[in-house]
Protein backbone atom coordinates (compact mmCIF):
# COMPACT_ATOMS: atom_id res chain seq x y z
CA UNK A 1 0.00 0.00 0.00
CA UNK A 2 1.20 3.51 -0.83
CA UNK A 3 0.96 6.14 1.86
CA UNK A 4 1.59 9.86 2.36
CA UNK A 5 2.48 12.09 5.31
CA UNK A 6 -0.25 12.31 7.95
CA UNK A 7 -1.71 8.89 7.13
CA UNK A 8 -2.04 6.02 9.53
CA UNK A 9 0.51 3.49 8.36
CA UNK A 10 1.11 -0.20 8.98
CA UNK A 11 4.32 -2.23 8.55
CA UNK A 12 4.90 -3.06 4.89
CA UNK A 13 3.45 0.18 3.49
CA UNK A 14 5.54 1.86 0.79
CA UNK A 15 6.40 5.59 0.95
CA UNK A 16 6.99 6.96 -2.54
CA UNK A 17 6.81 10.55 -1.34
CA UNK A 18 10.02 10.14 0.66
CA UNK A 19 11.84 8.53 -2.26
CA UNK A 20 10.78 11.44 -4.48
CA UNK A 21 11.98 13.95 -1.87
CA UNK A 22 15.22 11.98 -1.54
CA UNK A 23 16.06 12.50 -5.18
CA UNK A 24 16.16 16.27 -4.72
CA UNK A 25 17.96 16.48 -1.39
CA UNK A 26 19.04 14.29 1.50
CA UNK A 27 16.28 12.99 3.77
CA UNK A 28 16.50 11.78 7.36
CA UNK A 29 14.59 8.61 8.21
CA UNK A 30 13.47 8.45 11.82
CA UNK A 31 12.11 5.49 13.77
CA UNK A 32 9.63 3.27 11.99
CA UNK A 33 11.02 3.73 8.49
CA UNK A 34 13.43 1.41 6.73
CA UNK A 35 15.23 1.69 3.42
CA UNK A 36 15.17 -1.40 1.27
CA UNK A 37 16.40 -2.08 -2.24
CA UNK A 38 13.18 -1.04 -3.95
CA UNK A 39 12.01 1.83 -1.76
CA UNK A 40 11.31 3.02 1.75
CA UNK A 41 9.02 0.85 3.81
CA UNK A 42 7.20 1.45 7.07
CA UNK A 43 8.15 -0.90 9.91
CA UNK A 44 5.88 0.29 12.74
CA UNK A 45 2.19 1.02 13.10
CA UNK A 46 1.23 4.64 13.71
CA UNK A 47 1.02 8.03 12.04
CA UNK A 48 3.57 9.05 9.40
CA UNK A 49 4.95 12.49 10.26
CA UNK A 50 7.25 14.99 8.62
CA UNK A 51 9.21 17.92 9.95
CA UNK A 52 10.37 20.44 7.38
CA UNK A 53 12.56 20.27 5.47
CA UNK A 54 13.36 16.58 5.28
CA UNK A 55 12.84 14.52 8.43
CA UNK A 56 10.32 11.69 8.38
CA UNK A 57 9.26 9.32 11.13
CA UNK A 58 6.39 7.16 12.39
CA UNK A 59 4.70 8.19 15.62
CA UNK A 60 3.81 4.83 17.15
CA UNK A 61 2.56 3.45 20.42
CA UNK A 62 5.30 1.77 22.44
CA UNK A 63 6.14 0.90 26.00
CA UNK A 64 9.52 -0.83 25.65
CA UNK A 65 12.49 1.53 25.38
CA UNK A 66 15.07 1.11 22.61
CA UNK A 67 18.16 3.22 23.51
CA UNK A 68 18.83 6.14 21.17
CA UNK A 69 21.80 8.51 21.24
CA UNK A 70 21.34 11.91 22.84
CA UNK A 71 18.14 11.16 24.74
CA UNK A 72 17.74 12.00 28.42
CA UNK A 73 16.74 8.95 30.45
CA UNK A 74 15.97 8.05 34.04
CA UNK A 75 17.81 4.97 35.26
CA UNK A 76 18.13 3.02 38.48
CA UNK A 77 21.61 2.01 39.60
CA UNK A 78 21.56 -1.78 39.71
CA UNK A 79 25.17 -2.75 40.29
CA UNK A 80 28.58 -1.33 41.10
CA UNK A 81 31.30 -3.01 39.06
CA UNK A 82 34.80 -1.58 39.62
CA UNK A 83 34.84 1.88 38.10
CA UNK A 84 31.47 1.73 36.37
CA UNK A 85 27.87 1.55 37.52
CA UNK A 86 25.35 -0.67 35.77
CA UNK A 87 22.14 1.29 35.36
CA UNK A 88 18.77 -0.15 34.46
CA UNK A 89 17.16 2.14 31.88
CA UNK A 90 14.41 -0.23 30.75
CA UNK A 91 16.15 -1.36 27.57
CA UNK A 92 17.13 -4.90 26.65
CA UNK A 93 20.37 -4.64 28.64
CA UNK A 94 21.68 -2.37 31.37
CA UNK A 95 23.57 0.82 30.49
CA UNK A 96 27.03 1.57 31.84
CA UNK A 97 27.80 4.80 33.69
CA UNK A 98 31.41 5.60 34.49
CA UNK A 99 32.10 7.17 37.89
CA UNK A 100 34.23 9.79 36.11
CA UNK A 101 31.28 11.07 34.09
CA UNK A 102 29.89 13.16 36.94
CA UNK A 103 30.59 16.85 37.45
CA UNK A 104 33.84 17.40 39.30
CA UNK A 105 34.58 13.70 39.67
CA UNK A 106 38.20 12.59 39.73
CA UNK A 107 39.96 9.33 40.58
CA UNK A 108 40.34 10.60 44.15
CA UNK A 109 36.97 12.31 44.43
CA UNK A 110 34.36 9.65 43.66
CA UNK A 111 30.72 10.66 43.32
CA UNK A 112 28.40 9.43 46.06
CA UNK A 113 26.22 6.99 44.17
CA UNK A 114 24.83 3.84 45.77
CA UNK A 115 22.82 0.91 44.44
CA UNK A 116 19.15 1.85 44.11
CA UNK A 117 19.79 5.53 43.36
CA UNK A 118 17.81 7.14 40.57
CA UNK A 119 19.93 9.01 38.02
CA UNK A 120 18.94 11.40 35.26
CA UNK A 121 21.46 10.90 32.48
CA UNK A 122 22.11 11.37 28.79
CA UNK A 123 22.64 8.52 26.32
CA UNK A 124 26.16 8.87 24.97
CA UNK A 125 26.50 5.62 23.06
CA UNK A 126 23.46 3.71 21.86
CA UNK A 127 23.87 1.11 19.19
CA UNK A 128 22.04 -2.15 18.67
CA UNK A 129 25.31 -4.09 18.80
CA UNK A 130 26.81 -2.46 21.88
CA UNK A 131 25.97 -1.89 25.48
CA UNK A 132 24.54 1.61 25.89
CA UNK A 133 26.63 4.16 27.81
CA UNK A 134 25.18 7.07 29.73
CA UNK A 135 26.79 10.16 31.26
CA UNK A 136 25.74 12.72 33.86
CA UNK A 137 27.69 15.65 32.38
CA UNK A 138 27.43 17.61 29.13
CA UNK A 139 30.32 18.16 26.72
CA UNK A 140 31.59 21.10 28.83
CA UNK A 141 31.90 18.95 31.94
CA UNK A 142 28.94 20.67 33.60
CA UNK A 143 26.13 18.64 35.14
CA UNK A 144 23.30 20.95 34.10
CA UNK A 145 20.11 19.18 35.14
CA UNK A 146 21.68 15.71 35.03
CA UNK A 147 22.80 13.70 38.04
CA UNK A 148 21.40 11.75 40.96
CA UNK A 149 17.73 12.51 41.73
CA UNK A 150 17.23 12.77 45.49
CA UNK A 151 13.95 11.71 47.15
CA UNK A 152 10.86 11.99 44.96
CA UNK A 153 8.77 9.31 43.34
CA UNK A 154 9.37 7.38 40.09
CA UNK A 155 6.67 5.77 37.95
CA UNK A 156 6.53 4.21 34.51
CA UNK A 157 4.36 5.11 31.54
CA UNK A 158 4.29 4.64 27.79
CA UNK A 159 6.91 6.34 25.62
CA UNK A 160 4.18 8.31 23.83
CA UNK A 161 3.10 9.98 27.04
CA UNK A 162 6.65 11.25 27.63
CA UNK A 163 6.79 12.71 24.13
CA UNK A 164 3.34 14.19 24.62
CA UNK A 165 4.08 16.01 27.87
CA UNK A 166 7.48 17.22 26.63
CA UNK A 167 5.85 18.67 23.51
CA UNK A 168 5.89 22.50 23.84
CA UNK A 169 2.27 22.56 22.64
CA UNK A 170 1.08 20.35 25.48
CA UNK A 171 -0.65 22.45 28.18
CA UNK A 172 -0.17 19.91 31.00
CA UNK A 173 3.00 21.24 32.66
CA UNK A 174 2.04 24.88 32.04
CA UNK A 175 -1.38 24.42 33.66
CA UNK A 176 0.03 22.56 36.65
CA UNK A 177 3.09 24.68 37.42
CA UNK A 178 1.04 27.64 38.62
CA UNK A 179 -1.16 25.54 40.89
CA UNK A 180 1.39 24.11 43.32
CA UNK A 181 5.19 23.82 43.41
CA UNK A 182 6.79 20.58 42.20
CA UNK A 183 9.86 19.19 40.45
CA UNK A 184 9.59 16.86 37.49
CA UNK A 185 12.06 14.93 35.35
CA UNK A 186 10.78 12.98 32.34
CA UNK A 187 13.06 10.31 30.85
CA UNK A 188 12.56 9.34 27.22
CA UNK A 189 12.65 5.72 28.41
CA UNK A 190 9.13 5.98 29.83
CA UNK A 191 9.97 6.90 33.41
CA UNK A 192 8.92 10.04 35.23
CA UNK A 193 10.40 11.31 38.48
CA UNK A 194 8.29 13.77 40.48
CA UNK A 195 8.81 15.54 43.76
CA UNK A 196 6.27 17.72 45.52
CA UNK A 197 5.97 19.07 49.06
CA UNK A 198 3.31 16.68 50.32
CA UNK A 199 2.09 13.18 49.58
CA UNK A 200 -1.28 14.53 48.37
CA UNK A 201 0.39 16.82 45.88
CA UNK A 202 2.65 14.02 44.61
CA UNK A 203 -0.30 11.71 44.03
CA UNK A 204 -2.29 14.47 42.35
CA UNK A 205 0.62 15.24 40.04
CA UNK A 206 1.13 11.57 39.16
CA UNK A 207 -2.55 11.11 38.41
CA UNK A 208 -2.65 14.26 36.30
CA UNK A 209 0.25 13.00 34.17
CA UNK A 210 -1.07 9.46 33.75
CA UNK A 211 -4.60 10.73 33.13
CA UNK A 212 -3.52 12.97 30.26
CA UNK A 213 -2.44 10.08 28.02
CA UNK A 214 -5.68 9.82 26.03
CA UNK A 215 -6.94 13.39 26.45
CA UNK A 216 -6.91 16.32 24.03
CA UNK A 217 -5.31 19.64 24.94
CA UNK A 218 -8.60 21.23 26.03
CA UNK A 219 -9.52 18.22 28.12
CA UNK A 220 -6.09 18.32 29.79
CA UNK A 221 -6.65 21.96 30.78
CA UNK A 222 -10.02 21.25 32.37
CA UNK A 223 -8.64 18.14 34.12
CA UNK A 224 -5.79 20.20 35.62
CA UNK A 225 -8.20 22.85 36.95
CA UNK A 226 -10.35 20.07 38.35
CA UNK A 227 -7.42 18.38 40.13
CA UNK A 228 -6.16 21.71 41.47
CA UNK A 229 -9.66 22.41 42.80
CA UNK A 230 -9.83 19.09 44.59
CA UNK A 231 -6.36 19.59 46.04
CA UNK A 232 -7.20 23.06 47.32
CA UNK A 233 -10.31 21.64 48.96
CA UNK A 234 -12.86 23.56 46.89
CA UNK A 235 -14.43 20.35 45.60
CA UNK A 236 -14.63 17.25 47.72
CA UNK B 1 -8.83 1.17 22.32
CA UNK B 2 -11.88 -0.91 21.57
CA UNK B 3 -12.99 -1.44 18.02
CA UNK B 4 -15.85 -3.22 16.39
CA UNK B 5 -16.39 -3.67 12.69
CA UNK B 6 -19.33 -4.59 10.52
CA UNK B 7 -18.32 -5.07 6.90
CA UNK B 8 -17.01 -8.60 6.95
CA UNK B 9 -20.27 -9.71 5.39
CA UNK B 10 -19.20 -9.97 1.75
CA UNK B 11 -16.97 -12.91 2.47
CA UNK B 12 -19.16 -14.13 5.32
CA UNK B 13 -16.29 -13.79 7.77
CA UNK B 14 -17.43 -13.79 11.35
CA UNK B 15 -17.45 -10.37 13.05
CA UNK B 16 -14.10 -9.36 14.59
CA UNK B 17 -13.69 -7.35 17.75
CA UNK B 18 -10.42 -6.29 19.28
CA UNK B 19 -9.00 -4.44 22.23
CA UNK B 20 -5.35 -3.45 22.19
CA UNK B 21 -3.30 -2.87 25.33
CA UNK B 22 -5.60 -5.22 27.22
CA UNK B 23 -2.86 -6.12 29.72
CA UNK B 24 -1.23 -3.23 31.55
CA UNK B 25 2.10 -4.81 32.44
CA UNK B 26 3.18 -6.36 29.14
CA UNK B 27 4.90 -4.35 26.40
CA UNK B 28 2.12 -5.06 23.96
CA UNK B 29 -1.08 -7.06 24.12
CA UNK B 30 -4.31 -7.63 22.26
CA UNK B 31 -7.50 -9.58 22.76
CA UNK B 32 -9.29 -10.58 19.58
CA UNK B 33 -12.58 -12.33 18.99
CA UNK B 34 -13.62 -13.77 15.65
CA UNK B 35 -17.19 -14.83 16.15
CA UNK B 36 -17.16 -16.76 19.41
CA UNK B 37 -13.48 -17.69 19.18
CA UNK B 38 -11.37 -15.54 21.50
CA UNK B 39 -7.59 -15.31 21.86
CA UNK B 40 -5.44 -13.18 24.15
CA UNK B 41 -1.83 -12.47 23.19
CA UNK B 42 0.86 -10.68 25.14
CA UNK B 43 4.20 -9.59 23.65
CA UNK B 44 7.27 -8.78 25.73
CA UNK B 45 10.53 -7.57 24.36
CA UNK B 46 13.07 -6.96 23.07
CA UNK B 47 14.53 -8.01 26.41
CA UNK B 48 17.56 -9.67 27.92
CA UNK B 49 17.70 -13.47 27.64
CA UNK B 50 20.19 -16.06 28.78
CA UNK B 51 23.44 -16.37 26.85
CA UNK B 52 22.75 -19.85 25.45
CA UNK B 53 19.65 -18.77 23.53
CA UNK B 54 21.04 -15.46 22.29
CA UNK B 55 21.71 -15.07 18.60
CA UNK B 56 24.34 -12.52 17.57
CA UNK B 57 22.59 -11.54 14.37
CA UNK B 58 18.90 -11.43 15.21
CA UNK B 59 16.33 -11.47 17.96
CA UNK B 60 15.28 -14.83 19.35
CA UNK B 61 11.54 -15.26 19.09
CA UNK B 62 9.82 -17.44 21.64
CA UNK B 63 6.16 -18.40 21.37
CA UNK B 64 4.30 -19.87 24.32
CA UNK B 65 0.89 -21.36 23.73
CA UNK B 66 -1.43 -22.08 26.62
CA UNK B 67 -4.64 -23.96 25.99
CA UNK B 68 -7.69 -23.45 28.17
CA UNK B 69 -7.63 -26.83 29.87
CA UNK B 70 -5.31 -29.77 30.21
CA UNK B 71 -1.58 -30.21 30.11
CA UNK B 72 0.57 -28.79 27.34
CA UNK B 73 0.46 -31.30 24.51
CA UNK B 74 2.42 -32.14 21.37
CA UNK B 75 -0.31 -30.46 19.31
CA UNK B 76 0.27 -27.24 21.25
CA UNK B 77 4.02 -27.46 20.59
CA UNK B 78 3.26 -27.84 16.89
CA UNK B 79 1.00 -24.77 16.92
CA UNK B 80 3.71 -22.80 18.71
CA UNK B 81 6.15 -23.82 16.01
CA UNK B 82 3.83 -22.74 13.19
CA UNK B 83 3.07 -19.39 14.83
CA UNK B 84 6.74 -18.78 15.63
CA UNK B 85 7.77 -19.31 12.02
CA UNK B 86 4.95 -17.05 10.82
CA UNK B 87 5.95 -14.25 13.20
CA UNK B 88 9.65 -14.71 12.46
CA UNK B 89 9.08 -14.05 8.76
CA UNK B 90 7.44 -10.74 9.63
CA UNK B 91 9.63 -9.38 12.45
CA UNK B 92 12.75 -7.39 11.58
CA UNK B 93 14.82 -9.32 14.09
CA UNK B 94 18.13 -7.95 12.81
CA UNK B 95 17.32 -4.62 14.51
CA UNK B 96 17.41 -6.28 17.93
CA UNK B 97 20.42 -8.64 18.01
CA UNK B 98 21.13 -10.67 21.19
CA UNK B 99 17.68 -10.04 22.59
CA UNK B 100 14.55 -12.10 23.01
CA UNK B 101 10.95 -11.40 22.07
CA UNK B 102 8.33 -13.47 23.86
CA UNK B 103 4.85 -13.98 22.44
CA UNK B 104 2.43 -15.59 24.88
CA UNK B 105 -0.90 -16.85 23.55
CA UNK B 106 -3.76 -17.76 25.84
CA UNK B 107 -6.75 -19.62 24.47
CA UNK B 108 -9.96 -18.18 25.91
CA UNK B 109 -12.70 -19.69 23.71
CA UNK B 110 -12.32 -22.05 20.76
CA UNK B 111 -15.37 -22.25 18.51
CA UNK B 112 -13.43 -23.03 15.34
CA UNK B 113 -10.57 -21.25 13.60
CA UNK B 114 -8.52 -20.75 16.73
CA UNK B 115 -5.16 -21.01 14.91
CA UNK B 116 -5.87 -18.08 12.60
CA UNK B 117 -7.49 -16.12 15.42
CA UNK B 118 -4.33 -16.46 17.51
CA UNK B 119 -2.14 -15.55 14.51
CA UNK B 120 -4.19 -12.40 13.83
CA UNK B 121 -4.17 -11.56 17.50
CA UNK B 122 -0.37 -12.06 17.66
CA UNK B 123 0.00 -9.61 14.76
CA UNK B 124 -2.10 -7.01 16.56
CA UNK B 125 -0.13 -7.49 19.77
CA UNK B 126 3.17 -7.09 17.88
CA UNK B 127 1.85 -3.87 16.31
CA UNK B 128 0.83 -2.66 19.77
CA UNK B 129 4.26 -3.50 21.20
CA UNK B 130 5.97 -1.42 18.51
CA UNK B 131 8.22 -4.25 17.33
CA UNK B 132 9.65 -3.39 13.89
CA UNK B 133 8.16 -5.60 11.20
CA UNK B 134 8.66 -6.13 7.47
CA UNK B 135 4.93 -6.50 6.90
CA UNK B 136 1.79 -7.40 8.79
CA UNK B 137 0.20 -10.80 8.36
CA UNK B 138 -3.38 -12.01 8.32
CA UNK B 139 -4.72 -15.52 8.62
CA UNK B 140 -7.95 -16.83 7.10
CA UNK B 141 -9.40 -20.28 7.74
CA UNK B 142 -11.72 -22.26 5.50
CA UNK B 143 -13.44 -25.63 5.47
CA UNK B 144 -14.35 -28.00 2.63
CA UNK B 145 -17.64 -29.84 3.23
CA UNK B 146 -18.80 -33.24 1.89
CA UNK B 147 -20.11 -31.69 -1.35
CA UNK B 148 -16.80 -29.97 -1.97
CA UNK B 149 -18.10 -26.48 -1.19
CA UNK B 150 -15.68 -24.07 0.40
CA UNK B 151 -16.80 -22.23 3.51
CA UNK B 152 -14.67 -19.30 4.68
CA UNK B 153 -14.08 -18.79 8.40
CA UNK B 154 -16.11 -21.83 9.55
CA UNK B 155 -17.67 -22.02 13.01
CA UNK B 156 -17.73 -25.08 15.26
CA UNK B 157 -20.88 -26.61 13.68
CA UNK B 158 -19.52 -26.27 10.15
CA UNK B 159 -16.20 -27.78 11.20
CA UNK B 160 -17.93 -30.92 12.48
CA UNK B 161 -19.32 -31.76 9.06
CA UNK B 162 -16.22 -30.63 7.19
CA UNK B 163 -14.07 -33.04 5.20
CA UNK B 164 -11.02 -30.81 5.32
CA UNK B 165 -9.91 -27.61 6.99
CA UNK B 166 -7.29 -25.19 5.71
CA UNK B 167 -5.55 -22.23 7.31
CA UNK B 168 -3.69 -19.68 5.22
CA UNK B 169 -1.58 -16.73 6.33
CA UNK B 170 -0.69 -13.91 3.92
CA UNK B 171 1.68 -10.96 4.11
CA UNK B 172 0.42 -7.41 3.61
CA UNK B 173 2.78 -6.32 0.83
CA UNK B 174 1.86 -8.56 -2.08
CA UNK B 175 -0.44 -11.00 -0.31
CA UNK B 176 2.08 -13.78 -0.67
CA UNK B 177 1.41 -17.00 1.18
CA UNK B 178 3.46 -17.24 4.39
CA UNK B 179 1.92 -20.24 6.10
CA UNK B 180 -0.40 -22.98 4.96
CA UNK B 181 -1.77 -25.47 7.46
CA UNK B 182 -4.19 -28.10 6.15
CA UNK B 183 -6.04 -31.03 7.59
CA UNK B 184 -8.11 -33.77 5.90
CA UNK B 185 -8.46 -34.79 2.25
CA UNK B 186 -9.26 -32.48 -0.65
CA UNK B 187 -8.53 -32.13 -4.35
CA UNK B 188 -5.83 -29.91 -5.79
CA UNK B 189 -8.47 -27.69 -7.43
CA UNK B 190 -10.26 -27.23 -4.11
CA UNK B 191 -6.97 -26.18 -2.54
CA UNK B 192 -6.31 -23.64 -5.28
CA UNK B 193 -9.80 -22.21 -5.10
CA UNK B 194 -9.66 -22.00 -1.30
CA UNK B 195 -6.27 -20.29 -1.48
CA UNK B 196 -7.53 -17.60 -3.85
CA UNK B 197 -10.71 -16.96 -1.88
CA UNK B 198 -8.77 -16.72 1.38
CA UNK B 199 -6.29 -14.39 -0.31
CA UNK B 200 -9.07 -11.96 -1.24
CA UNK B 201 -10.68 -12.32 2.18
CA UNK B 202 -7.38 -11.47 3.89
CA UNK B 203 -7.79 -7.88 2.65
CA UNK B 204 -10.67 -7.51 5.12
CA UNK B 205 -8.41 -8.53 7.97
CA UNK B 206 -5.76 -6.01 6.86
CA UNK B 207 -8.44 -3.31 6.68
CA UNK B 208 -9.48 -4.30 10.18
CA UNK B 209 -5.89 -3.84 11.43
CA UNK B 210 -5.76 -0.39 9.85
CA UNK B 211 -9.08 0.51 11.44
CA UNK B 212 -7.82 -0.40 14.90
CA UNK B 213 -4.47 1.34 14.52
CA UNK B 214 -6.13 4.51 13.21
CA UNK B 215 -8.61 4.59 16.09
CA UNK B 216 -5.87 4.66 18.69
CA UNK B 217 -3.35 6.68 16.65
CA UNK B 218 -5.70 9.67 16.65
CA UNK B 219 -6.04 9.52 20.42
CA UNK B 220 -2.37 9.27 21.37
CA UNK B 221 -1.10 11.83 18.83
Amino acid sequence: MKVKVGDVVLPGDLCEEIVAAGEKSKVILGPGLKKEVDGIYVSKAGTLRKRAPNTYWVDNYQKRYIPARGENVIGIVAQKAGDIFRVDVGGSCTASLSYLSFEGATKKNRPKVVIGDVVYAKMLVASKDMEPEIVCVDSHGKKGRLGVLEDGFVFKCSLNLIRKILNPDCPLINSLKNQWPFELAAGMNGRIWIKANTLRETIALGNAILGSEYLSNDEIKSMCTNIAGILAGHIS
Amino acid sequence: MEVENTDLKDFKLRPMKCECNFLSKSDGSAILSQGQTVALVSVNGPLDIKMTSQSIEKATLEVLFTSKVGKPSVADRYKEHVIRQTCESAILGSLYPRTGITVTIQELEDYGGFTVCSINCACLALLNAGVAMRHTFAGVACAVDEQGNIQLDPDAAQLETARATMNFVFDSREKRLITSLTNGSFSEDAYKEALERCRSASQLVFDFYKDIVSKYSYVIG
